[in-house]
């Protein structure tokens, strides 16, 4: 390896919170101003499992809006596998977009690999 | 073989490998993949990151090998 680089994930792309949704099997998401408990936000909303509140994306900005009550009205992991599949999404649709292909495997630990061929891809 | 390997961990920050590069063409490869998942947090260099590109001699060609001397 010559370098590596940590990146703290933005949600700034429609088409990969979408595609994040299907991979989790959440409802697809929607777009306009949601409630979060006494605040509105406007975005595109993720449904996560047994959240009260939607997580709404400001996809301008890569913020999340969202309020689940220090855990007590959806359960942070969840998030979290939301953002995991967000990431993986948006990487794979990049790399295929720039003609590379991507191989996907699970790692022990809860992570995702993504080899990514840079040389004799189509 | 040139690769690029992306690992997401579970709370979905993405760590980023550039392997089968010599010298600085990592960093324009993995570049857009960088831009597209979010903020940079950190980039370490490795020892790889300091070769320079590997390049033919003059003096050898597509014919073969000629003595020098």
């Amino acid at each position: 390896m010559s370098h590596i680089v940590t990146i703290q994930t933005e949600v700034r792309c429609r088409e990969s919170v979408t595609a994040a949704c299907r991979r989790l099997q959440l409802p697809p998401p929607t777009e306009g101003t949601h409630r979060l408990f006494t605040s509105e936000a406007t975005g595109l909303a993720v449904t996560l499992p047994a959240w009260r509140y939607p997580v709404v994306c400001e996809l301008p900005t890569g913020t999340l809006r969202y309020d689940h009550y220090g855990g007590r009205w959806g359960d942070p992991r969840q998030l979290d596998r939301f953002l995991q599949g967000y990431a993986v999404e948006r990487a794979t649709l990049v790399a295929r977009r720039s003609g590379h292909a991507v191989h996907e495997e699970p790692i022990a630990d809860g992570s995702i690999r993504l080899v990514v061929q840079m040389e004799g891809a189509a | 073989m040139k690769t690029i390997e992306i690992i997401v961990s579970p709370q979905g920050e993405a760590r980023i490998e550039t392997r089968g590069y010599a010298g600085a063409a990592c960093q324009e490869a993995s570049r857009l993949l960088e831009a597209a998942l979010g903020v940079r947090q950190s980039e370490q260099l490795t020892p790889a990151f300091f070769q320079q590109p590997v390049s033919v001699p003059t003096h050898l060609s597509a014919g073969g090998y000629t003595n020098p001397s």
